[in-house]
């Protein structure tokens, strides 16, 4: 909301206060002042002058020479490019000497051979926001209106003395989208009085209004309306374009320009209807037909729907209520008589219907936030006031008023409210005397009865229904500055992370100590992205209904493509490779469309990509599947989580190079090399990648630790080389070894030490170096016994896996 | 042989082994003096054979003397020995010197995201007061994020919060809050209530320097009997010296949120100046960081908790903003880019 400084200052004494102290101290009682312009962006010396006459420059085809009077005294010469100059226009006038917006100073000048004394000033040129004006001024000199005094300072003829508040209001102060009621707030925050206009004059005729209004929507509480006659069509005064640019609205016409006019003065929304138009000179306000079509004044054609409140004749909808008038019925400069609409329409069928047709216009924003019901007559007999002293016009019999309903005998809300319980929820120490201050100086009526007052809230402020509202507008009228820090008075609770918390944070040290880096990406992702890794079928991703881009039109629903993103990234910026990790979630729907909230699965997922990066002692090497491995083991160790890795085929990892992670009969996670064919589809490198699920791990984890004693006799190792297939896994291998010595209860640890393949090891099989470690906790083994067990395994591996010791 | 000759003899022999053996220069010349003088060989074990040609009288004196001798040399030679062998391993040591100014084997390093970082660390200074953490679903109803939140169906204060729709019914969070009403409705009527709510949140901003359509919210909600305005000021006091240093302050401005009446928005001491007005908080010395204020009655009733009873604060905060003025980040999409040039200066976070 822009707010005139000027215009504020004739309804509340603004005297000894700058237009930026004023803003301070708004800001500190909740009406945020993101800035403070002044209108005059730099005009000195600019003055009003009347063009005596215009004579074609001897040398110059577009320039102009003109003999001006300015009020100087003399008649200044003066040349002049402008396309509109003629004689007997009055424009501003930069003397020599005056100083225009943008550092411009004016100089006496030649321009081809000829003196100018000054120039001759657009509206642009005087720093005026031309999108502001009507739209015969934009361009070319700025004609003023005739009969503007010569000599007159243009800074204070527009206004340009004044500054501009842009206050960022929240929504729920509806009440201070008027001069009016921003007076009231300003009023009550320096305790200084309004100073309104007594009354309105009312010009209404009497007699009976040629107008009928009939109600047929709950949608619309109150509607009054005035038939005038006899306008003229005519640009609205300079005072008035000013003080609407100042507050941002554009001048169009005299007529149009007083309903936005007394809307910023009132904060209620008016609308100008070619009485003519009218069919039986009724209007009719009903819910829209189904399907319904109007041709709104931006000449577009809107189909409508049964929620959407029309303005209508018997025949035909004239107009969009609260939104837009319809083109059937808008003034033109051939109306003879104009119908003013002053009505309360519902919120939020305005609000639904503008954001339904895309429309956000000044009159649906005030209609949604809530209008003042007192607001509606005086703001038509403001309108009608101005119509006649401005624009020639003549009421035609008296304000029509339809209403819902009775119209509520009083304009006030009341409330009850306690002080001690204000001074309590506060922890501030307040008297009464203050507290009722403060109310009293928001205009609010406060009867006071010991610790149970009542507070007559006036109908435009509809924000304040409860004590907590009373509370809030004493606390920020008192000052928040004023409340003291004051520690809880609670009982002790022991803070302290959950198992899963707790969980998640170890495991991410745990990872960031061993060398990766944490990442977040965001959870939109593309059917695209997910689509080379057959996700779209197996857990179809559930779509945004207006997402702002294709790349971001889903949930992700696997975290690999956001990683690979991440790697494909740092690769095309000169990263050799990286180890990187994210704690994410995917979002899978149990179908889709989505009838409830979907599966929020919590994961960590791991990526190794590109290369390890050339060291002092180690040469740079790809990650490869045991590096992700070993993490892997090293946050398991870390949570006490004994899992295996079984030999896995999914689509999109390396067939060869990919493993379930399982605990018990359950899959925690997964870890491979993504299948290169897969990466190539997703155009991103290849990689190692890991996941695992949160939960699982938070259910399996152990946190209990039994010490066992120390050995008190000495243990043994044996090393034995085991010759078998390459396609025996190692693992089952050493699985084998444990089980078979089990029994014997000696063997306490198997551990491989080396695989070799090549030179002495016969074609398609590979050499298994294992150290077996005995040791009982009771004696000394013999060797007898410790060869028996060994033995045992050596026997079993043949048997299981044709497994022969090598000599 | 009398006497007096020997022992002339034996104390020639004592200065001349010493005197050698100062001459000695390294441990296996040593060796070689101890066999020369000490030795069965040496000339004081051949002397002492000599010992049988004295008196009986002079026999135990000249034995005495012997004695006296053999100690003393086998003193020295044990300190010259402790003495080169100090020298011989200072030469060693020398000749080992490596150069220490080349790296060390190479551990990676990682690092934790700066976002999660700044988490942590306000979720450090709840928990030491003894609030605990809960998470909820981004995945919400209408419901929940809107309307148990004062915020009903068309209500126009909803465009503070432009959403996500997956359907007309369920949506992406655009705060934290709806877990007010969740652990609300969890605690049963319960109290005390002290909890943070930190996770992502989504709205429908074009992403630029400062807005991102995904980042993350902060949310903490207090309620029992009696819980003042000032609390709330005393609590986000507390915090803002936890993290930004003892010597803040926090400022409160009036401002609107619809599930909160009276509500603030608090800043602090901008950390940039230390309140002298710089670039960073626009030359005022503040910068707002987060939004609270008293739980609105309406939504501790419609979360079953009586409004007569029980009052409460909740707030909200911004960890990628925290981050940014910790970290001088100037760009809240290099938080989400995780280009590894970038997290890596976090090493020491």
């Amino acid at each position: 909301m822009k707010v005139s400084y000027m215009w504020l200052s004739e309804y509340v004494d603004l005297d000894d206060l700058s237009p930026q102290a004023l803003a301070d101290r708004l800001t500190k009682a909740g009406l945020a002042v993101d800035g403070v312009e002044s209108r005059n962006q730099g005009v000195e010396g600019v003055v009003v002058g009347e063009v005596l006459s215009v004579e074609k420059h001897p040398d110059a085809e577009r320039l102009n020479v003109c003999a001006v009077d300015a009020g100087t005294g003399e008649i200044l010469q003066i040349v002049c490019g402008a396309p509109n100059v003629r004689a007997g226009i009055r424009v501003p006038v930069a003397l020599v000497g005056a100083k225009l917006p943008g550092d411009v100073k004016i100089k006496r000048a030649k321009l081809r051979g000829v003196e100018s004394n000054g120039m001759l000033c657009s509206a642009a040129e005087l720093g005026l926001d031309t999108r502001l004006l009507p739209a015969h001024q934009t361009t070319g000199l700025y004609i003023l209106p005739e009969g503007t005094p010569i000599g007159t300072d243009i800074v204070s003829l527009l206004q340009l003395d004044d500054a501009v508040l842009d206050v960022d209001l929240t929504p729920n102060r509806s009440d201070c989208l008027s001069i009016r009621g921003f007076a009231y707030e300003v009023a009550a925050i320096l305790k200084r009085p309004t100073t309104f206009p007594t009354t309105v004059d009312s010009l209404e005729s009497d007699g009976p209004s040629p107008l009928t209004v009939r109600l047929e929507t709950d949608g619309c509480s109150r509607y009054d309306a005035q038939v005038l006659e006899g306008i003229a069509s005519k640009p609205s005064p300079l005072w008035m374009q000013m003080r609407l640019m100042a507050m941002g609205i554009r001048s169009i016409d005299l007529v149009v320009d007083i309903t936005n006019y007394v809307m910023l003065e009132w904060g209620q929304p008016l609308h100008a209807f070619d009485a003519d138009t009218i069919a039986d000179s009724t209007i009719v306000v009903r819910q829209a037909r189904e399907g319904e079509v109007l041709v709104t004044l931006d000449g577009q054609s809107r189909t409508l729907t049964g929620d959407m409140i029309v303005i209508a004749d018997p025949d035909k909808a004239i107009g969009l209520a609260g939104v837009m008038g319809g083109e059937n019925s808008e003034i033109s400069g051939t109306t003879k008589r104009v119908v003013i609409e002053s009505a309360q329409f519902a919120g939020r069928a305005i609000r639904r219907t503008g954001q339904r047709l895309g429309l956000r216009s000044e009159a649906q924003q005030r209609f949604e936030k809530g209008i003042d019901p007192s607001a509606v007559r005086n703001a038509l007999a403001r309108a009608t006031e101005l119509l006649v002293r401005l624009a020639g016009a003549q009421p035609i019999g008296s304000m029509v008023t339809a209403h819902r309903g009775d119209l509520p005998a009083t304009a006030t809300t009341s409330v009850r409210f306690s002080p001690d319980a204000c001074r309590v929820s506060l922890g501030l120490d307040i008297s009464d005397a203050d507290m009722a201050g403060i109310l009293a100086s928001l205009g609010f009526v406060v009867t006071m009865h010991s610790d149970d007052w009542t507070v007559q809230v006036p109908s435009r402020r509809p924000d304040v229904v409860l004590q907590a509202d009373l509370v809030e507008e004493v606390a920020r009228l008192y000052g928040y500055d004023n409340i003291p820090s004051t520690h809880l008075v609670l009982p002790i609770t022991p803070g302290m992370r959950d198992g899963r918390q707790r969980l998640i944070e170890q495991v991410k040290d745990v990872l960031v100590g061993i060398g990766l880096y944490e990442v977040r990406s965001y959870a939109f992702t593309s059917p695209e992205a997910l689509r080379p890794m057959g996700m779209n079928e197996s857990q179809p991703p559930i779509p945004l209904m207006h997402p702002m881009s294709d790349e971001r039109g889903v949930l992700r629903t696997h975290l690999l493509p956001s990683l690979a993103e991440i790697a494909k990234h740092n690769l095309a910026h000169r990263v050799d490779g990286g180890a990187i990790f994210e704690v994410g979630r995917t979002y899978l729907a149990d179908a889709l469309p989505l009838t409830k909230q979907p599966i929020e699965r919590e994961q960590f997922a791991l990526l190794w990509f590109g290369e390890t990066g050339e060291s002092l002692r180690e040469k740079s090497r790809p990650y490869d599947f045991y590096d992700a491995k070993g993490a892997i083991e090293r946050v398991l160790a870390a949570l006490g989580v004994k899992a295996t890795f079984v030999r896995l085929e999914l689509t999109w990892l390396h067939p060869g190079r990919s493993a379930r992670i399982v605990v018990g009969d359950e899959e925690i996670g997964v870890i491979g090399e993504i299948h290169p064919a897969i990466a190539n589809d997703m155009g991103v490198p290849g990689g190692i990648y890991a996941e695992l699920d949160v939960q699982p791990l938070v259910k399996h984890r152990t946190m209990d630790v039994t010490v066992e004693p120390l050995p008190k006799f000495p243990g043994s190792r044996r090393d034995i080389a085991l010759l078998v297939q390459q396609e025996v896994p190692v693992g089952e291998l050493l699985e084998t070894i444990e089980m078979s010595a089990a029994s014997s209860g000696i063997l306490t640890g198997v551990q491989v030490f080396d695989v070799y393949m090549g030179q002495g090891i016969p074609e398609g099989h590979k050499s298994v170096a294992i150290a077996l470690h005995f040791q009982d906790s009771e004696r000394t083994l013999t060797d007898e016994e410790i060869e028996d067990t060994v033995q045992l395994v050596v026997t079993s591996a043949a048997v299981a896996h044709g497994a022969q010791l090598r000599s | 042989m009398d006497f007096e000759a020997l022992d002339v003899e034996l104390n020639g022999l004592r200065e001349t082994a010493l005197k050698r053996l100062g001459e000695v220069g390294d441990t296996r010349s040593l060796a070689d003096w101890r066999v020369e003088y000490m030795g069965k060989k040496s000339a004081i074990s051949t002397l002492s054979k000599q010992m049988g040609s004295l008196s009986a009288e002079d026999r135990p004196k000249f034995g005495q003397r012997m004695n006296e001798v053999r100690q003393a040399l086998e003193t020295a030679f044990a300190a010259r020995q402790a003495e080169l062998e100090r020298i011989e391993q200072a030469k060693r040591l020398a000749a080992e010197t490596i150069d220490v100014t080349l790296p060390g084997r190479r551990v990676p390093m990682g690092a934790i995201h700066p976002i999660s970082r700044v988490i942590r660390d306000i979720e450090e200074v709840f928990l030491g007061m003894g609030f605990s953490i809960v998470d909820g679903p981004e995945v919400e109803t209408d419901h929940y994020n809107f309307e148990l939140l004062n915020l009903p169906k068309d209500h126009p204060a909803r465009d503070m919060q432009d959403t996500f729709y997956l359907t007309e019914e369920l949506l992406l969070r655009t705060h934290t809050s709806p877990m007010q009403v969740r652990t609300m409705e969890r605690m049963r009527g319960e109290v005390p209530i002290k909890v943070i709510v930190p996770g992502r949140v989504y709205r429908r901003d074009e992403d630029d320097a400062t807005h991102s359509h995904a980042f993350t919210q902060i949310e903490g909600l207090v309620v029992d009997r009696g819980v003042r305005m000032s609390d709330l000021k005393g609590t986000l006091e507390t915090f803002a010296k936890a993290l930004f240093g003892p010597n803040q302050q926090v400022r409160l401005r009036p401002s609107y949120f619809p599930f909160t009446e009276p509500s603030t928005e608090v800043d602090v001491i901008c950390v940039h100046c230390q309140g002298d007005g710089c670039r960073v908080c626009k030359g005022t010395g503040w910068i707002e960081i987060l939004g609270a204020g008293m739980v609105h009655p309406r939504v501790l009733d419609m979360s079953g908790y009586d409004s007569q009873v029980y009052s409460g604060f909740a707030f909200g905060m911004g960890p990628e903003r925290i981050a940014m003025l910790k970290y001088g980040i100037s760009d809240i999409r290099l938080m989400y880019q995780n280009d590894l040039r970038f997290l890596s200066q976090f090493t020491g976070v």
